[in-house]
């Protein structure tokens, strides 16, 4: 029987969702695609488990819970962490859900580039090697003949980098508007709804895990800028990075401003925008009961092509399940190709 | 009577066929046709200029049907059709004089201030929505000139998408 041994990076939300995506899905996987994920190492920060004849997914989250790190997994715990673990363990594919660093894109950066070098295929959540490296890793992979996904990266849950490539492979994508970033939609959602302030309803969305204690990636645009660059690069073939996107981000938004857009018919976003003119991420006005006209958490984006028209997509921009689900599919699509 | 007509079209072949194509159906004549293939405008389309003759009646059932095609109608009879647009904003509005911004805008080729509703935040920063009517095609040019204005004096600027 066909094998696919698997280690996850950074054992967090997304990591433990991987974990439960993977005890849930793998029979499946088993019977319609005839190969066997096995996972045989997980890190977190500072510790790993590993166990060449596979780890129970489910015991990995229980312990990771209950004890805070890996080391305390039964006779496979250890105090190995990072780079190290790529060495320390025979594998065939790398999940890599450490978290996203747009300065020095580490330590998403090196395990990639390690594992490349291993000639291991490499599925990834993470945006900051893509932000600011992406042709350097993209090239990378295809030096060493390796498969590289990155779905999850953009809007967690919600299809866009394979469907746009794949489902509409006869279009020519000529620009990509959307909503990337959930915990602003949120908060600009709930000034709408509730008339608050900005101050008010980030602190309400804080005290509801929504959004972090430093919100700054969020608020001030940074992670939707990420994403643009990376669909700039994926689906545009635009050789952008980070520094190229003009970003604004929510901060000053008024309750005034929403209020009185509200009154003309409209709603506040915070848009993305992705052409060969245009690499954006700014508070826009959008009318009210348009496709952009998407409350709560969710994502959406639009694509327009030169032959299908408008096209839109809607779905969850993050969460543990919902993210590893697209993990997922990104190891099932490798798995189609090359098991 | 005579109507003239500039209508926008996609620059794809069959496009000028099939906006003609109604037109003798419906009891009105075609008398010129200038089709200006090398002044694409910020869409990408091409305007072309129509010369009609007919009774009232039938001119107005060649405009219906154009509106039914979804084809653009940018100018009747000389008067410009006009796109209302919005954009907020936001910031020292009122200390960086209010009157100048609009009377900015004004000058404005094609632009033209129709509605302006401040709302302001205690002593601190005040919020503006302005509504705008643009000549047909000057939207972004709008957009554009009316974010210099707003950079100058500070003033965070939310578009339309
Ligand atoms: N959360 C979402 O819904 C979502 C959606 C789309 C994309 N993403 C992306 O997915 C990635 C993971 O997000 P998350 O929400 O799971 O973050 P998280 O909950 O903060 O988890 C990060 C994990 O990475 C581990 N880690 C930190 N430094 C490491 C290192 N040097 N080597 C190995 N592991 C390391 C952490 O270890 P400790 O446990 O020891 O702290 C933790 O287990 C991020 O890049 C994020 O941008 C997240």
């Amino acid at each position: 029987m066909k094998e696919c041994k698997i280690i996850i990076m950074g054992f967090g939300s997304v990591g433990q969702g991987i974990a439960n995506a993977i005890s849930l899905k793998k029979e499946m996987i088993n019977e319609k695609y005839g190969v066997q994920l096995k996972v045989v190492a997980v890190a977190d920060s500072s510790t790993s488990a590993i166990c060449q004849d596979g780890l129970d997914e489910k015991l990995l989250i229980d312990i990771k819970k209950s004890e805070g790190k890996l080391s305390a997994y039964p006779d496979c715990g250890n105090n190995m962490s990072g780079i190290d673990v790529l060495d320390a363990v025979e594998y065939d594919l790398l999940m890599e859900a450490t978290p996203t660093n747009i300065e020095t894109a580490e330590p998403a950066l090196s395990l990639t580039l390690k594992a490349f070098e291993q000639g291991k295929d490499v599925v990834t959540s993470n945006k900051g090697h893509l932000a600011i490296k992406f042709s350097e890793v993209i090239q990378a992979a295809e030096e060493n003949g390796v498969e590289f996904k990155y779905e999850a990266s953009v809007g967690g849950a919600m299809p866009i980098i394979n469907f746009t490539r794949e489902t509409l492979s006869s279009c020519g994508i000529k620009s990509i508007i959307g909503i990337l970033n959930g915990t602003t939609n949120y908060i600009l959602s709930r000034m709408t709804s509730e008339g608050s302030s900005y101050d008010i309803t980030l602190r309400e969305s804080q005290e509801l895990g929504i959004a972090e204690t430093d919100p700054t990636q969020d608020v001030e645009g940074i992670d939707a800028a990420c994403k643009t660059v990376i669909l700039a690069n994926s689906l545009l073939g635009i050789d952008a990075t980070y520094d190229d996107v003009t970003v604004e981000g929510i901060s000053s938004i008024t309750s005034q401003a929403i209020d009185l857009a509200k009154k003309d018919g409209y709603l506040i976003k915070l848009i993305a925008e992705v052409s060969q003119d245009n690499l954006k991420v700014s508070p826009r006005l959008v009318k009210k009961g348009s496709s952009y006209d998407v409350n709560g958490t969710l994502n959406m984006a639009t694509i327009k092509t030169d032959l299908a028209g408008d096209i839109t997509v809607m779905g969850l921009g993050a969460g543990s399940l919902e993210t590893a689900s697209a993990m997922l599919t990104d190891v099932i699509s490798i798995l189609k190709n090359k098991y | 009577m005579r109507l003239n007509l500039v209508l926008e079209l996609l620059d794809v072949p069959g496009q000028l066929v099939s906006v003609l194509e109604p037109i003798s159906g419906l009891g009105a004549n075609l008398v010129t046709v200038i089709h200006k293939r090398d002044s694409k405008n910020e869409n990408g389309k091409i305007p072309v200029q129509l010369t009609l003759e007919g009774e009232q009646e039938s001119l107005n059932r060649v405009i219906e049907r154009f509106e039914e095609l979804n084809i653009t109608i940018i100018e009747k009879d000389g008067v410009i059709n006009k796109e209302l647009v919005s954009t907020i904003l936001i910031g020292h509005i009122v200390d960086k004089d209010v009157r100048d911004t609009t009377d900015k805008i004004n000058s404005l080729d094609g632009v033209y201030v129709v509605g302006f509703d401040i709302k302001l935040d205690g002593e601190d920063k005040s919020t503006a929505l302005i509504n705008l009517e643009t000549d047909y095609g000057k939207k972004q040019f709008a957009f554009d000139e009316i974010a210099k204005i707003a950079d100058e004096k500070g003033l965070l600027m939310i578009n339309e998408v």
